[in-house]
């Protein structure tokens, strides 16, 4: 990547690519009023990298309002997981794009009323005819008004129009549950309208987005890919000198280091800034830092113009072991896969060790100049969550809790021990309009303990938890040290003569303290009081969940073909030191 | 000048740039076609630094007629 970054790079690579049978699929579908050519070969490249297999569909030329309103069309046929629908505010005003002052005060209202139900159905109809998300790239703001400086004095001038149409889209859908805004403006402001308006592009080929540009605006829907696929980063590793602050602590010492007060010291406060704002909706950072304890956890603790302190690092490697085993003991500690991982390094000789001995890392190179470690930190798209949930609020202190969790099992040595005196309490719940974002998330996110690792979103749960032949609950799991929301979830589907568990996982951070056994204990019990013999699971093997590969054998199911099956009248040991709540 | 010209036309349009000659035109190219022309109007003008006029992308009719606008331009490397 890097210098090959120009749409014909997407072009032509979009032909290369032939295996893609990765775990991760999505089918996207590209709406567009203008010419969208290039946009479906660069996120199926953008995809390819990311280890997604993508599909695409593209609606003909200007023919999207045909296409969402007609229910036999290609693009329903196509069965999208995600629609983009891209419409060009030339298109959508019309000639009042040149001349807004054509209309009066009540024909402008009533036109903006009429735009924003004619866009609002559009999205509403695809969500109501299938399980897509629909993405919307709002309308783009003009830079130019005939009125010129007395543009602001209007009461509806035209970019007053633009803005309102945008905004009241906005409320129209903030309740649909798979409808979202690309906010296009944005993306304006950021690259600047006289790059990714081309004039000579626009009258040659119809084109809303310049050439030149069209592989960064694919960047902003990745983010949605990203979320909805979950291939989103959830821990930051950072390294200490020249990446948290300017200097080397054990040589320039405590006074000397760059942290605030000079250019290059402002560059770290801000780049910690950034970092605190993502640690408190959920992302988790670390540290792995070659240096001395003492003199690192110093700065940590007592520099005024330090703004992370300990209590936002979830794990703190300060020694001198090499990078790779530090970052390996980071992902065991936190139980988090390995992929989870983002690392930002100053010093490329360990960015390259990284790289080659953990691929999956994503390694974020750092340039020399520290200005840019805010920008390069703020532009990276990999920690979007198509929902931010409670858990995701709470993430941080669960972390935290956790670190007290394992001082506590070392203070009390004897695991067993250690389990009674959790008081461990656990709340198992029946899929909700409250818990259903979050059970999909789990789905999607959820790699180690998950047996069948079926990926759900969040209306495929929703008909699911509807669906009087399934059981969909979740599980909220506390102890003395703190809530640990919902961790857990399991779908099952019943059957005349017999169950079987269609899902089952639980989020890693609890695993092995017996909860997984008092939740499959659950599904038994009822399965009992409908006189239901037969409960039957698969475990469906992948690169990560190893740790679920015994579960059902050393519960008691045995082997029969390709499922694990259970006898409900076997009696099972229930584990003791759970104390399980009913909420249904 | 022709060789970085045939050079950045093979890679846009993805062929050996022993098959790009001053006659090639879409009439004996099938990979040019009018959306990849635009791709490589535009990275050339990067390349060299000029930006076309909309009357002069249109006359461009085979890879000769850049020849032309280039040294309409000036440009000769």
């Amino acid at each position: 990547m890097g210098k090959n970054e120009n749409l014909s790079y997407f072009l032509n690579e979009a032909k290369n690519i032939k295996t893609d049978d990765f775990e991760k699929k999505i089918r996207i579908a590209i709406l567009g009023s203008s010419t969208i050519n290039g946009y479906e070969e660069t996120i199926r490249v953008k995809c390819h990298q990311k280890k997604i297999a993508c599909r695409t569909y593209n609606s003909n030329y200007n023919q999207y309002n045909q296409e969402i309103l007609k229910k036999d069309s290609k693009f329903y046929e196509f069965k999208p997981d995600i629609t983009f629908l891209i419409l060009d505010v030339r298109h959508v005003l019309g000639e009042l794009f040149f001349i807004p002052y054509s209309l009066s005060e009540l024909e402008k209202r009533e036109f903006i009323k009429n735009k924003v139900t004619e866009i609002t159905n559009l999205i509403k109809t695809i969500t109501n005819h299938s399980k897509s998300h629909v993405i919307f790239s709002d309308l783009q703001i003009p830079t130019y008004s005939p009125y010129g400086i007395n543009e602001q004095k209007q009461e509806f001038g035209l970019k007053q129009i633009v803005k309102n149409i945008n905004e009241k889209i906005k409320i129209e859908i903030k309740n649909e549950d798979l409808a979202y805004i690309l906010d296009f403006n944005e993306f304006i402001q950021k690259y600047g309208e006289e790059n990714i308006f081309n004039y000579k592009q626009y009258f040659s080929g119809d084109m809303k987005i310049s050439i030149e540009f069209i592989p960064k605006f694919i960047d902003e829907l990745m983010k949605f890919v990203n979320a909805l696929t979950g291939s989103t980063k959830k821990c930051i590793v950072l390294d200490l000198d020249n990446t948290l602050w300017g200097g080397v602590v054990g040589e320039d010492g405590f006074d000397k280091i760059k942290l605030g007060d000079d250019p290059i010291g402002k560059s770290f406060v801000e780049f910690q800034k950034r970092l605190l704002a993502l640690n408190q909706r959920g992302i988790i950072l670390a540290i792995n830092s070659k240096n001395n304890f003492d003199d690192a956890i110093k700065v940590i603790n007592e520099h005024p113009n330090m703004i992370l302190r300990k209590e936002n690092f979830s794990s703190m490697k300060i020694n001198w072991n090499d990078k790779v085993s530090n970052l390996r003991e980071i992902s065991k500690e936190l139980n988090i896969g390995i992929d989870s991982l983002v690392f930002f390094d100053d010093d490329q000789m360990n960015r390259e060790f990284v790289r080659n001995q953990l691929s999956d890392v994503l390694v974020v190179d750092l340039p020399t100049d520290s200005s840019i470690y805010p920008k390069i930190l703020t532009e990276m798209n990999v920690f979007e969550s198509i929902k931010i949930t409670d858990e995701d609020l709470k993430r941080r202190d669960m972390y935290s809790q956790q670190q007290k969790r394992n001082e506590f099992k070392n203070e009390v040595g004897d695991f067993n021990e250690f389990l009674k005196k959790m008081n461990i309490e656990i709340k198992i719940k029946k899929a909700n309009n409250f818990s259903i974002s979050r059970i999909s998330q789990l789905t999607l996110k959820t790699n180690q303990f998950n047996l069948t690792t079926k990926r759900y979103k969040e209306k495929e749960i929703e008909i699911f938890s509807k669906d009087e032949n399934k059981i969909v609950e979740c599980v909220e799991v506390k102890d003395k040290f703190g809530d640990n929301g919902i961790t857990g979830a399991y779908i099952v589907e019943k059957k005349e003569n017999e169950w079987i568990i269609d899902t089952f996982l639980l989020s890693c951070r609890i695993i092995g303290r017996g909860i997984e056994d008092s939740m499959l204990e659950q599904i038994i019990e009822k399965a009992r009081k409908q006189n239901i013999k037969i409960i039957k699971g698969k475990f469906i093997p992948t690169q990560k969940n190893k740790p679920a590969e015994n579960f059902y054998e050393n519960f008691g199911f045995s082997l029969e073909q390709d499922f694990w099956v259970f006898n409900t009248d076997n009696t099972i040991n229930k584990p003791e030191h759970i104390k399980v709540i009913k909420n249904e | 000048m022709s060789e970085k010209l045939y050079q950045i036309i093979s890679k846009v349009f993805n062929v050996e740039s022993s098959k790009i000659n001053d006659e090639t035109s879409p009439e004996n190219l099938e990979e040019w076609d009018s959306f990849n022309f635009y791709v490589l109007l535009d990275e050339l003008e990067n390349e060299f630094n000029i930006k076309f006029d909309l009357d002069e992308t249109l006359e461009i009719k085979k890879v000769g007629d850049f020849k032309e606008i280039f040294e309409r331009h000036r440009i000769n490397d």
